[in-house]
């Protein structure tokens, strides 16, 4: 077991950030935290790797409790955190040189991880560089690259691929296949359940502080919504048109947007016929819908 | 597990030597605008008005002035990189998140940055010091002892000035803590004339602040006046220092680790 957590709470002074958490992460799979803004994943990762103290509940990482064994634990954990900390001052090489320094890596042996490190994340011509001459996405690449400067066994990722353009997500993606692939177990955040559900072995959905559900994004697909969606744009006096018509189909709206479930395509069938000419989409269920099913449409306040 | 001095270990010096590796990379930017202040002084102070005045404390006022403006050199530079420039890489860099998510911990990175702001009062005031003895300030064996004094009074600001850092909500809060303390320090220590000219109340302000020590150790060195009296002054010197030290790497602590 690599992370065990059992009726974590967390409050930074009023404020509930996580309440009530119970989770288990498995050696080499990949979790992942999914949740609106302000659910607790932030802080529920930063309680794994130590910059937040749990306010009652038992948490241990590799068996060892982080109220106490801060520096034990932190020795085998890569962080890359929501927001890029690299030093602006000093090259990329120097930054991973110096970070390295901090786990009491030797200079030579720092060296050698850090050009490993850069040609595995596609930035070995850029050991030199300066780091605002970095673009977004080589910044990024370089943050999760200094994460594994010590060759940690857990691996944690504050929304890896926020703001990215696509092909760093996929390549950023496909490196951390390979770290897992290698046995690293990894947990990450994120917005995109796109990636959550091409990464992670099993997902927790957060809400409010709490978990909502556990398990393996097939799983948490079949269990909550109907395996296809269709969804359809109408104003609101056509959508309520639609709706009194079709009063047997399962249903959501959301601004002017209209979703339907149902088991299989054909189920759509009289509808689609009854409005030949709307704008529409017919795809197959997603962690996405799952999502906004438990966590609501409605914005965050 | 104990947050305060005791819980550091060496592996703080890791911390200071990234604040030393990027002050190198930024050298030129670094070392001469520190010594405009200090140098002005002693043209302003030392040789302009000093020109006016005879004695002090019976001796030419030069000789009385310098230990004041190497210990304020000293100061002012552990101070501004304890505020401005710890402020800076804990909340706009997030230098430090980065360190703490390593077996680096909190006290330690506090404990670090009060080491290199004293590193960088002891460089200036070194410099300054070098300057002094190259146009004849200084002439007894004694001030071979001062860089140590100015590092221990650089290093007992840097802890203040990691206190005050570790514990503001914003940056502009240091307005308060430059004009309330660190100026009037500058002047009110026995840096420039002799603090027994004050009323006794403003007195007993000036000994508390441990900067009147350490002035007051220096130019007891740099005169040949050294003597047992000296004895309380070290004492407050050492002592203060330890103390701030210690509330310094427990503050940091909590401001890092929530």
């Amino acid at each position: 077991m690599i992370v065990e957590a059992k009726s974590l709470h967390k409050r930074f002074r009023d404020v509930v950030a996580v309440e009530s958490l119970d989770f288990q992460v498995q050696a080499g799979e990949c979790y992942g935290l999914v949740g609106p803004n302000g659910a607790g994943k932030t802080t529920t990762m930063k309680m794994v790797y130590c910059l937040n103290r749990p306010t009652s509940g038992e948490l241990r990482v590799f068996g060892l409790d982080v109220n106490r064994e801060q520096r034990r634990i932190k020795a085998r954990l890569g962080v890359v955190p929501q927001e890029n900390n690299l030093d602006p001052d000093l090259s990329t090489c120097r930054n991973l040189q110096v970070y390295a320094r901090y786990f009491g890596m030797a200079k030579q042996e720092s060296l050698e991880k850090c050009r490993e490190l850069l040609e595995f994340m596609e930035l070995g011509d850029r050991a030199g560089s300066p780091i605002p001459a970095l673009s977004g996405g080589m910044k990024r690449r370089l943050v999760i690259a200094r994460a594994l400067v010590n060759s940690p066994d857990l691996l944690i990722l504050d929304e890896p691929t926020t703001g990215l353009d696509p092909q760093v997500r996929h390549l950023i993606w496909d490196r951390l296949l390979d770290l897992k692939e290698h046995g690293i177990t990894l947990i990450l955040t994120t917005h995109y359940m796109e990636e959550a559900q091409k990464l992670c072995d099993r997902v927790m959905i957060m809400d409010r502080s709490r978990a909502v559900d556990e398990g393996s994004p097939v799983r948490l697909i079949r269990q909550h919504v109907s395996p296809y969606v269709l969804e359809l744009r109408a104003d609101r006096s056509l959508a309520a048109d639609i709706q009194a018509r079709f009063r047997g189909l399962e249903h959501q709206t959301s601004g002017q947007n209209l979703y339907f479930y149902g088991d299989s395509p054909s189920e759509f069938d009289d509808l689609l016929s009854t409005y030949p000419d709307m704008e529409r989409l017919l795809r197959p269920s997603s962690l996405e819908d799952v999502f906004l099913k438990l966590t609501g449409r409605e914005i965050r306040r | 597990m104990s947050e305060g001095i005791i819980s550091i270990t060496p592996a703080f010096a890791r911390v200071w030597k990234r604040n030393a590796q990027v002050y190198l990379t930024l050298w030129k930017f670094n070392i001469f605008p520190a010594l405009a202040e200090p140098v002005l002084f002693i043209f302003v102070f030392g040789l302009g008005i000093g020109s006016y005045i005879d004695e002090m404390e019976g001796v030419p006022y030069l000789d009385f002035v310098a230990p004041g403006i190497l210990a304020i050199a000293a100061i002012m530079q552990a101070t501004f990189e304890c505020t401005y420039g710890s402020y800076f890489r804990m909340r706009m860099q997030n230098t430090f998140e980065g360190i703490i998510s390593t077996p680096i911990s909190a006290g330690e990175v506090g404990m670090a940055e009060i080491v290199w702001g004293a590193t960088r009062g002891l460089v200036t005031s070194s410099l300054v010091l070098l300057l002094m003895v190259a146009i004849g300030v200084f002439d007894s064996w004694t001030t071979l002892l001062l860089p140590l004094i100015t590092f221990l009074a650089a290093f007992n600001f840097a802890a203040i000035g990691i206190i005050v850092t570790s514990r503001i909500a914003q940056m502009e809060y240091f307005h308060f803590y430059f004009a309330g303390f660190v100026l009037p320090a500058q002047f009110l220590c026995g840096t420039f004339f002799p603090v027994s000219r004050f009323p006794d109340a403003v007195q007993v302000i000036a000994w508390i602040i441990p900067l009147t020590s350490f002035v007051d150790i220096m130019r007891s060195l740099t005169l040949d006046r050294v003597s047992a009296s000296l004895a309380p002054e070290l004492l407050w010197a050492l002592g203060s220092t330890l103390v701030l030290t210690e509330i310094a790497v427990r503050s940091m602590h909590r401001r890092l680790v929530e």
